[in-house]
């Protein structure tokens, strides 16, 4: 478990970073809080021959509230956006997601952007990033994208994230007023990738019923999902538990969730049930639904 | 510490090595760095079972700072092949087949994991780059992996040269078995599987080999339990004489049985450090560790039980099974098993009649070792089976338990295989732990909780830890680990040295001997110190530390060696002082004679004459402060106990958590109370993983598929509740030592009362856990509560 030959580049700006990813391609590799990088490093899983570290770049250590969005550059902690209140008021589903990842120390090192651009299709944080309709700003020498985490997230650890690309931003929308959220997983054990999990977010229109409703389930596919004909189907429905079993039946018949040592495919689905209904029912009682 | 004049025995003394290893200044092997020392890496099987057609390793050895690549040929070479349990005489049963083999695969490649070649280059880093460079022809055999498969005669043998794979066969029989179920009212069948799961402590396995070609000798500084084990086993392999061995360890990250046994890396390293003439370090990864160092407890038994109208158990038939992997571990083969599971069945139980049949098998996996309570299926087939007796015949667990567990000083004074039940106190234990638990209102609770859709469960399971426990009358002698040996002398500066051939490596000896010598001699504990780990020092043992004995046979030895220390300075300061020495008295260091204390010699003073004036001793009087004594156990009782847990099983997903958990138990004098339930716990939170985690799974096909720490789930502390631990009045079995082992039990009973717990739970579905391993998603297949598309 000790990594192969490689050069460790401590770039000081984005633009050094940018040339240094310009120049080397598909041999050079972006290290943010290494959390997943170094153990797939050692495990000679990726052998990088460059890898540019961004952790010198102060210009990406910001994170910020620019009213609409929490702007969070691509060294914030983990941990930071977990502490702050700004996240939890104004992105609560981020910040009831955030511990979810690993344990302290990991999330001291772990970075938003990193866990984003690793795209693993058990993390949280894609996840999040799905169901708040997010953002990631990618550069390069080429100049800057905007990116929709839906277009953003490919398969199991692949993103459209282009070998010279750097991601520098996220940005997470403010949350809706009134609306309700939860996030919710199953777990072998506190701080493990999630056997299944969801984020769920509810917001009521007049008369009690559901104005809008997202469900994403990750841990079930190549990348997390919106299951957009459920929540199309509950918008305008009575945010009742039988409404919320059946869509969460509806949202896991379709899923062919992988199977492993944890657990078949079937349990993995059995569970994505549970969870949505679990998700659904919490983030309605803090919309506001009588529980 | 304690004020001066108060006893360190049973005292919370703090353990001395803690500030060392706390503060990182432990030393591992790994933090061992010598001159020249050069590292090792090995290159291992992917596939479970094949023929090594070729193996081309010229690439790896051309690289830059690469010193040597060894292949099976060369260790063929370099070694001799050995047969698993020849320094212990366990490979000579007429009912065993012994294969013999080599450190790296010669021939064959029989499991993931197995070493085919030994890079050794002036980084770790570089032999890892050399590694991907050896390019290996294996041709696939079928895989052998279950009981069935190692029963299949259609299936290939591991070992060429037996014919099939079966490795030991075992039948054993006690009291009258036939008698037993024609009077039996009733008969019980259980088939129970224990899965395989494995010891994983913190440091992985690891050694540094440096031979000296000058003086011909030997030095290896090795993470184990056992240093002088290595001493015995090694020679007739590498070709060094015992004597030319010595063997250092320093702290030791946990064994937990592992570590007692020496293992084909060690061989290799050996040979390879004797070839070079110079050290060479191999520190194992987890990824290797968890493939390849050592898995345990993969046993399953058909039982059939002849049961009572009021359910007793009157006789029980089994035929167990374990499955050993390829290569038997050294010098204790896992096929030991085969008989300790039938000889610990009994338990604590008034058992009339016991008739076992049982085999040992092959496979394509890794080395079967000790754990923690090597014998711990039995305690879990025999506490699974009360549960499910209490089941069919409708009476509650606690009463099958009142029913069949012995009341001590009443018949059966003895075990069916002889061993007195000395000084018991499970049935005390019993009625302690059910009414901590609330046992009787329990079954309120859990209706009032089942009618919100919450599913709680109540578990209980006993047991008696032999540590070594007390012999069956008529046969002395010293068991296969030996009798105990400790040194005890005083220094020229006053201070006491402990050397002992215990090899601590989590157990705090360092702490618990000198408590016992403070107490024993009459010195500060502070001035005590206890040296190990070095055979040049240390009395000779085939196991350092195992089996949970050190609370009798090291503490025995030195509570009897001090004493007669203490005798040897009293009659030396008698000497000196013209004094009676039945007026003297030895506390704090410091000999003076009752009642006028300003007649005194310190300790310090008698060793200075002992050592540099012996012409001041009276003729004949022995002139050395230093003891040896050697200890077989006195009359040792039984460690034992109770624990009872309540769990609460979310039906949904399978999670299961704990609400609370009690133990109740029974280790005579507890040295020090913190050890002694640093012990509890630790086992049972082992019990936990093996219960909720811990699975060393392999597939159909024989690949191992629990290589890293996401596959392979340790208990957290978010896993593992507060464990609440209650000692019961002990009766004391022997004149002087009282002090009895803890090392296994939390580990052995844990997992029949979780799972216990676990089955009561899911009672209103039905069901009835015949498998130590439940996992959520197992849990929700058994309750029926998963969901159809
Ligand atoms: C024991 C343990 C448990 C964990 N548990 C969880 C868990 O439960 N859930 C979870 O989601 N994660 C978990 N993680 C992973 C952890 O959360 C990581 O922090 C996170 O996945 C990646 O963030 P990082 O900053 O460390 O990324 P790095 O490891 O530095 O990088 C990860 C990948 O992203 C790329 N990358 C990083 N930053 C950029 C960038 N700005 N632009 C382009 N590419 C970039 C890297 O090149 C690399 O391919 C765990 C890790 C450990 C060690």
């Amino acid at each position: 478990m000790k990594l192969p030959p490689l050069h460790h580049n401590t770039p000081a700006t984005l633009e050094e970073a940018l040339d240094l990813l310009g120049e080397h391609g598909d041999e050079a590799k972006v290290i943010a809080g290494g959390q997943s990088l170094v153990p797939m490093m050692a495990m000679r899983l990726a052998r990088p021959a460059q890898l540019v570290d961004i952790n010198g770049i102060a210009s990406l250590a910001a994170m910020e509230d620019r009213g609409d969005v929490l702007a969070f550059g691509a060294i914030v902690r983990e941990r930071a956006a977990e502490k702050s209140s700004v996240v939890a008021e104004r992105a609560p589903v981020l910040a009831e997601a955030l511990p979810h990842i690993g344990h302290v120390s990991i999330r001291n090192r772990g970075t938003i952007g990193g866990s984003l651009a690793h795209a693993d299709a058990s993390a949280e944080l894609p996840a999040v990033a799905m169901v708040t309709d997010a953002h990631v700003v990618v550069r390069s020498r080429r100049g800057e994208r905007i990116v929709a985490a839906e277009d953003f997230f490919v398969g199991h650890f692949t993103t459209s994230l282009a070998d010279d690309e750097c991601l520098v931003e996220v940005r997470v929308p403010a949350t809706l007023p009134g609306a309700g959220w939860s996030f919710q997983e199953v777990a072998r054990r506190q701080g493990d990738f999630a056997l299944i999990g969801v984020a769920a977010m509810v917001a009521l229109g007049g008369g009690g019923s559901i104005d809008t409703a997202r469900i994403c389930v990750f841990g079930v596919a190549e990348r997390p999902l919106r299951i957009r004909t459920v929540e199309d189907a509950l918008a305008g429905a009575a945010p009742s538990p039988e409404a919320f079993e059946a869509a969460a039946a509806d949202a896991a018949r379709d899923l062919e969730p992988p199977s492993d040592v944890h657990g078949s495919a079937a349990y993995r689905r059995h569970l994505a049930a549970v969870t949505v209904r679990r998700a659904l029912t919490a983030a309605a009682a803090r919309a506001g639904v009588p529980g | 510490m304690e004020a001066v004049g108060a006893r360190s025995i049973g005292a919370r003394v703090m353990r001395v090595e803690d500030p060392r290893i706390l503060t990182g200044r432990g030393q591992y092997v790994d933090d061992v760095t010598l001159p020249g020392m050069a590292h090792a890496v090995f290159l291992r099987s992917q596939v479970p079972h094949g023929r090594l057609l070729s193996l081309d390793v010229s690439e790896a050895r051309a690289l830059p700072g690469v010193v040597a690549v060894y292949t099976g040929e060369d260790i063929a070479r370099l070694t001799t092949a050995a047969q698993a349990g020849a320094v212990s005489g366990m490979n000579l049963s007429p009912d065993m087949k012994s294969p013999s083999f080599h450190s790296l695969a010669t021939d064959k490649v029989r499991h993931v994991g197995d070493p085919i070649a030994l890079v050794v280059a002036e980084s770790r880093y570089i032999a890892e780059d050399a590694l991907e460079l050896i390019v290996d022809d294996i041709e696939m055999l079928d895989p052998v992996v279950t009981y069935e498969d190692a029963l299949d005669p259609g299936k290939p043998p591991i070992f060429d040269e037996l014919e099939d794979n079966v490795y030991l066969t075992a039948e054993m029989a006690f009291g009258d078995i036939d008698a037993a179920f024609a009077e039996a009212d009733r008969i019980v069948r259980a088939s129970i599987q224990v899965h395989r799961h494995q010891p994983v402590p913190m440091e992985c396995r690891g050694l540094i080999a440096a031979w000296d070609p000058s003086a011909e000798h030997l030095t290896i500084h090795a993470s184990t339990q056992s240093p002088h084990m290595l001493r015995m086993v090694l020679p007739d392999q590498v070709g060094i004489p015992i004597e030319s061995i010595r063997v250092i360890a320093r702290d030791v990250g946990g064994g937990f049985g592992l570590k007692n046994s020496v293992t084909r890396e060690d061989v290799a390293i050996v040979a390879a450090a004797k070839d070079l003439g110079r050290p060479v370090k191999w520190t194992e990864d987890r990824l290797e560790h968890l493939a390849t160092a050592g898995h345990a407890r993969e046993e399953m038994a058909d039982l059939e039980a002849a049961v009572s109208a009021d359910g007793v158990l009157l006789g029980v038939r089994m035929d167990v099974k374990v499955n050993i992997g390829a290569y038997p571990s050294d010098p204790f083969p896992g096929a030991m098993q085969a008989y300790t599971i039938i000889m610990s069945f009994q338990g604590p139980t008034r058992l009339r009649a016991l008739a076992g049949t049982s085999a040992a098998l092959f496979s394509n996996k890794a080395t079967y070792v000790a754990y923690r309570g090597p014998w711990a299926t039995a305690d879990f087939l025999r506490e699974r089976l009360l549960d499910i007796v209490a089941d069919e015949l409708g009476i509650d667990p606690l009463d099958v338990r009142r029913r069949n567990y012995v009341v001590r000083d009443e018949p059966p004074l003895a075990m069916l295989t002889g061993r007195p039940f000395a000084g018991v106190t499970t049935r005390e234990s019993v009625e302690q732990a059910a009414g901590l638990m609330g046992w009787d209102a329990f079954g309120e609770r859990q209706r009032a909780a089942r009618r919100e859709g919450r599913y709680l469960g109540i578990g209980m399971a006993s047991y008696l830890e032999a540590a070594p426990g007390p012999r069956v009358p008529g046969q002395d002698g010293p068991d296969i680990m030996g009798y105990e040996t400790a040194h005890l002398s005083i220094e020229a500066g006053g201070q006491v040295v402990i050397v002992t051939r215990q090899q601590p490596h989590g157990q705090g000896h360092e702490t618990t001997l000198a408590q016992v010598a403070a107490d024993e001699l009459g010195v500060r504990f502070e001035d005590i110190t206890v040296r190990y780990g070095d055979t040049d020092i240390t009395p000779m043992a085939i196991v350092g530390t195992g089996g949970s004995r050190a609370a009798t046979m090291a503490n025995g030895a030195v509570l009897h060696a001090s004493r007669e220390l203490r005798g040897k300075v009293i009659s030396l300061a008698a000497d000196l002082l013209e004094a009676n020495p039945a007026d003297l008295e030895l506390a704090a260091g410091v000999v003076s004679v009752k009642g006028s204390p300003v007649v005194s010699l310190t300790l310090a003073e008698l060793a200075r004459v002992a050592s540099d004036e012996p012409h001041r001793l009276p003729a004949g009087a022995a002139s050395d402060l230093a003891v040896t004594r050697t200890y077989d156990g006195g009359r040792s009782g039984w460690s034992g106990g109770t624990h009872c847990c309540i769990v609460e099983v979310d039906v949904e997903t399978g999670i299961v958590s704990f609400e609370r958990y009690v133990v109740v138990e029974d280790c005579g004098v507890p040295v020090n109370p913190a050890i002694v339930e640093g012990q509890v716990r630790g086992g049972v939170a082992q019990a936990m993983g093996a219960v909720l985690l811990e699975h060393a799974a392999y597939g159909e096909d024989g690949q191992y598929l629990a290589g890293s720490f996401m596959d392979y789930l340790l208990p957290t502390t978010t896993v593992v509740p507060r464990i609440e631990i209650h000692h019961v009045q002990t009766v004391p079995t022997d004149p002087d030592v009282n002090f009895r082992g803890v090392g296994e039990g939390g580990m052995i009973v844990a997992p029949a009362a979780i799972v216990g717990a676990i089955e009561d739970a899911l009672r209103p579905f039905g069901v009835r856990a015949l498998e130590q391993h439940l996992p959520p998603a197992r849990i929700v297949e058994l309750a029926g509560t998963l969901r159809p598309r």
